[in-house]
């Protein structure tokens, strides 16, 4: 860890203490804290020393990268990264190759067991790790290596947590998410693709002022941003219980901004808190902007039919597999009762 | 127990003089007939199941949703409330049998074991419900959502029950009888001649019998040639009275079928034939089936398709012959300044469609109609169809199922009570006798007879 | 694969094909046995029977009424009900459009939700009676009571998805899915036939009836 202190790096940075007391109420809502927890996560994060981090990417599209350091305005948010001292970063880092990887070495070494380890991007566990290496070595070896002395490890976006489009079917490159490989570490899910930038700075805050990780839903998401569907914090919520819905997306129902369940919103069965913080400074969110929630903060959400099918519907119902059927019943009900004819014939025959 | 009754039929005498003509109560049951084992009777029982499952029947089976509202349809559960009346309950055997050994699903029903195999141990405790509490009157088809025809199915598991040797003594006995004696009730065509010729005597009514040439076959029911033989003058009188072509014959007069109602397939249709023939035979232009219910149903429903094709005569009940006697004019009746209600015969009302016939009649003799309630298509049985009546162990609960009867007569306060059925009227000669009840069934025949205004012809 | 992906595809489509093996397998293996020909001379055509029977045994007879009139209502009640919620519900109706391409104007959520209650207490109390009733306790089996369960439980899992009452939404409306698969799944080897046989039944007796001049 550096030796400035948080406090001291903001003041550096012309922070006021008004609005970084602002934020940590902001944050503190955000997560469904207690009351005086504000305050507490102010004076908390004043005080802390900012703790090495390593952040590592795989087989990623950097979306998730840009959603946390393009905000829309210079803010606190996008301070996140004065929390910490981010010892190592492709993306970001500055220097690169063996001064790079020298840094990664030193962060290792001068914070074993204290530092945090936060992962965008699938790993490729096909063809010994082979799709994706940096310099030289395979992302699954990386892992393993950094995540041995880590205090936690932070999957940021749907990719690091549960594998992502990477692993879409077919998944060509063995491609998983963290916690398939890193079984002995606290694992943090921030998945959404990308995940909201205040979720991340939220649990950062949480694991900074209470020197814990938030609590967890089964699918390892904190629960103070996915404790709830998007369907039911969304605003066209109403529309949907009255019955009122938009049948195509260039339709008075879709202008006047009624319920996006028929054409395939996935906001029921999706948990984050997109309808509630929103994105671009809490400005709007997809279904905000017109179109149904496509789930992307879900487990397997790109295997899981079309985005434009409404969530009642089946997938995957064959014709030919009816026709089939069909063609199979009637063979058997034929057959049966010729069967049964036969039968009869037999005993009236005598035999 | 396992005696077989065809050894013994000389110990098996009838007993014409009660209030109903049955065999004498037997000193020992033989509810089984013929020496077999248990894997044979089954084996026969099951063979002659499956023989029956067409697609009518099939259908039947496959949509019963165990509602239970036939019990509440049905006289048995009506007066007892023993769930065991149900008519569908009835079936039970018969429908275990369809599933495991006919139906679509037989092979995966077998293979998998779903529906065990039915026991003779289940068929004799069967017995009871198949023959001794379903008279077979077809009011549980009115209720069924269904309408499952359970009256039909039950006649059909009775040709698996008879074939394994499973029949009511007395059934057996008056069938086996029939088939020997041409006459369940001893009617023998000797006695037959015998009587007739005694009512000719006794009602100065001129008679027909054996004419090589007739336009009406005339055939009797045996319970009317021993026990109520006026019918026999009392149609003669209307016979004669529209000066018909007319003939009784000893080669086919007996009109009752206890082939069907045992479940003899084959001598149903040896005492069906029978008739048939003697009418082609006299060239007759209609059968006359007497006042006897499921005489109607054995030759006017199920003759011609016993006889393998369409039948060259009429066959009609004589409510529907009277009925159009009196329509068209050709037969004027006095006026009858009583009232009456009426008991529908359940194969002649509800299971024949003959239902407005004797309605027809009443009005041309002018009574006062009063009908009982839930009556025509909707009747209650008598109790005594199906051939029950002549089961002396299930006299118990025939009587408590006349009670209903009663009850129903009682209610219209009619002076009289008339039916078309012989069967009808010996049951309820028997239930007035142990009810001592104070009403008598009179034969609507037998009214009309006697009010035919003769200056007519 | 989760749980929901499961129901919506794999589980769903599997249920299509036994569905549709089931129910042409048990109609046909009856509708394809023997008749034999009726020689009897018909008092008046029979085919206007086939139509009659299915009105007459909509309803019980005047004299019947008192005795079977509450089964009745029962009866009707889930009947009416489950036409009800599953074919006016919105979201089913997008099931049905998705799969045959049609659709319907759907009743408001409200109301579906009043008549899935309705249908849920009617089916409970026709549970009952067949519990009670000594005539229904003697001829029920396995089939009724199995039968009772596969169709009770799309009925309770999807109000519970909709109230989101006892797991998430996701894992409810899985459950729902799954009860309905189990229901097809069942359907053409149960009493749920009667669906498709009650036509033909009261088709036969009405046709028998009306030969011989009467009805059933």
């Amino acid at each position: 860890m550096t030796e400035e202190t948080l406090g001291e790096c903001l003041s550096r940075h012309g922070i006021s203490r008004r609005s970084f007391l602002k934020f940590c109420t902001v944050t503190a809502s955000l997560m469904a804290l207690p009351p005086g927890a504000a305050a507490q996560m102010a004076e908390a994060l004043a005080r802390q020393r900012r703790p090495s981090v390593i952040w590592l990417s795989f087989q990623e599209c950097t979306g998730c990268t840009e959603s946390l350091t393009r905000s829309y305005a210079p803010s606190l948010e996008s301070l996140i990264f004065d929390f910490i001292s981010l010892d190592y970063h492709h993306t970001l880092s500055a220097a690169a190759g063996h001064q790079v990887e020298a840094a990664l070495d030193k962060a290792i070494a001068d914070n074993h067991g204290n530092y945090l380890v936060i992962v965008d991007g699938s790993i490729p566990l096909g063809a010994k790790g082979a799709y994706s290496t940096v310099a030289g070595v395979s992302n699954v070896e990386s892992l393993k290596r950094v995540a041995e002395g880590a205090a936690a490890v932070i999957a940021v976006g749907t990719c690091a947590a549960y594998g992502g489009l990477p692993m879409a079917q077919p998944n060509p490159t063995g491609a998983v998410g963290v916690s398939e490989l890193v079984k002995d570490k606290p694992v943090v899910n921030v998945p959404g693709c990308p995940p909201i930038p205040e979720v991340m700075t939220g649990v950062l805050a949480h694991f900074l002022t209470f020197g814990s990780l938030p609590e967890l839903d089964v699918h390892g998401r904190p629960l103070a941003f996915f404790g709830d569907s998007i369907h039911n914090r969304c605003y066209r919520r109403p529309f949907y219980d009255q019955g009122k819905f938009a049948k195509r997306f260039d339709d008075a129902g879709a202008r006047a901004g009624w319920c996006l369940y028929e054409l395939g919103c996935k906001g029921p069965t999706t948990y984050n808190a997109c309808a509630t913080v929103k994105w671009n400074q809490g400005l709007t969110f997809p279904i905000q902007s017109g179109h149904g929630c496509i789930g992307c903060s879900e487990p397997n959400f790109w295997d899981k039919g079309s985005f434009y099918k409404p969530l009642s519907t089946a997938e995957s119902i064959a014709g030919g597999g009816m026709i089939a059927a069909t063609t199979v019943g009637v063979a058997l009900g034929a057959g049966a009762a010729w069967i049964s004819r036969k039968r009869q014939d037999d005993i009236v025959g005598g035999k | 127990m396992s005696g077989d009754v065809s050894d013994t039929t000389e110990l098996q005498p009838l007993d014409l003089e009660s209030s109903r003509v049955s065999v004498q109560i037997p000193a020992v049951r033989y509810d089984q007939q013929g020496e077999m084992s248990d894997d044979e009777r089954i084996g026969i029982a099951m063979r002659n199941f499956v023989k029956d499952f067409g697609r009518v029947a099939a259908i039947y089976m496959e949509s019963c949703v165990h509602c239970g509202a036939c019990a509440e349809a049905c006289h048995y559960y009506v007066q007892t409330g023993d769930p065991r009346y149900t008519p569908i309950w009835k079936l039970e055997p018969f429908k275990q049998a369809y599933k495991r050994e006919a139906s679509p699903l037989a092979p995966v029903y077998r293979l998998l074991n779903l529906k065990s195999k039915v026991t003779v141990k289940q068929l004799r405790e069967w017995q009871e419900l198949i023959y001794d509490s379903c008279t077979m009157c077809g009011r549980c088809t009115m209720v069924c959502p269904m309408s499952i025809d359970i009256a039909t199915l039950v006649g059909l598991a009775r040709h698996g029950m008879f074939q394994a040797g499973l029949v009511p003594h007395e059934l057996w006995a008056v069938a086996e009888r029939a088939k020997r004696e041409g006459s369940p009730l001893g009617a023998t065509a000797q006695v037959f001649e015998d009587r007739v010729d005694w009512m000719g005597d006794e009602h100065e009514v001129e008679m027909h019998m054996n004419e090589d040439q007739a336009d009406y076959l005339v055939t009797m029911s045996s319970i009317e040639i021993q026990k109520y033989p006026e019918s026999m003058a009392a149609i003669a009188k209307v016979m004669n009275a529209i000066d018909a072509s007319w003939t009784f014959h000893s080669d086919g007069y007996e009109a009752t079928n206890f082939g069907m109602l045992s479940g003899n397939a084959e001598w149903q249709k040896a005492m069906t034939v029978k008739i048939i023939e003697t009418a082609i035979k006299v060239g007759a232009k209609a059968v006359i089936l007497p006042e006897c219910g499921h005489a109607y149903g054995a030759l006017r429903w199920q003759g011609a398709n016993q006889y393998g094709k369409p039948l060259p005569f009429r066959v009609m009940h004589v409510s529907e012959f009277l009925a159009e006697l009196v329509t068209n004019g050709r037969l004027k009746l006095n006026q009858v300044d009583r009232s009456v209600t009426f008991h529908d015969p359940c194969q002649v009302s509800r299971r024949g469609g003959a239902t407005q016939a004797p309605r027809v009649v009443l009005k041309a003799l002018g009574v006062d109609l009063r009908e009982m309630q839930d009556s025509a298509e909707y009747n209650w049985c008598c109790g005594g169809g199906g051939g029950v009546v002549t089961i002396h162990r299930a006299d118990a609960l025939r009587y408590k199922t006349f009670e209903i009867k009663m009850r129903q007569v009682n209610e219209t306060g009619a002076q009289m009570l008339l039916s078309t059925c012989a069967n009808c009227r010996q049951t309820f000669d028997d239930g007035q006798e142990h009810f001592h009840w104070d009403k008598t069934m009179h034969s609507l025949l037998e009214l009309v007879a006697d009010n035919i205004v003769e200056t007519e012809q | 694969m989760d749980l929901l992906t499961f129901a919506r595809g794999p589980a769903l489509q599997a249920a299509f094909t036994i569905f549709l093996i089931g129910t042409f397998w048990r109609l046909l293996g009856v509708l394809l046995l023997r008749r034999k020909l009726d020689h009897s001379e018909p008092r008046q055509p029979a085919l206007a029977g086939a139509f009659k029977g299915q009105i007459a045994h909509l309803w019980p007879y005047q004299p019947f009424a008192s005795r079977v009139m509450a089964s009745y209502l029962l009866g009707y009640a889930f009947h009416i009900g489950l036409v009800v919620v599953i074919f006016f519900y919105l979201p089913h109706i997008l099931f049905i459009q998705d799969l045959f391409g049609v659709s319907w104007p759907a009743l408001p959520h409200a109301v579906v939700n009043a008549v899935g209650g309705i249908t849920l207490m009617a089916l409970v109390a026709l549970l009952v009676k067949r519990l009670m009733n000594p005539v229904t306790r003697l001829i029920s089996n396995f089939d009724d009571y199995f039968t009772w369960f596969v169709t009770v439980t799309p009925l309770v899992t999807g109000m519970l998805a909709v109230a989101q009452v006892g797991a998430r939404y996701e894992t409810l409306l899985a459950l729902h899915l799954l009860s309905v698969a189990l229901l097809l799944i069942w359907f053409p080897f149960g009493k749920l036939m009667h669906a498709f046989f009650f036509v033909a039944a009261r088709a036969t007796t009405g046709m028998i009836f009306e030969r011989r001049g009467t009805h059933s």
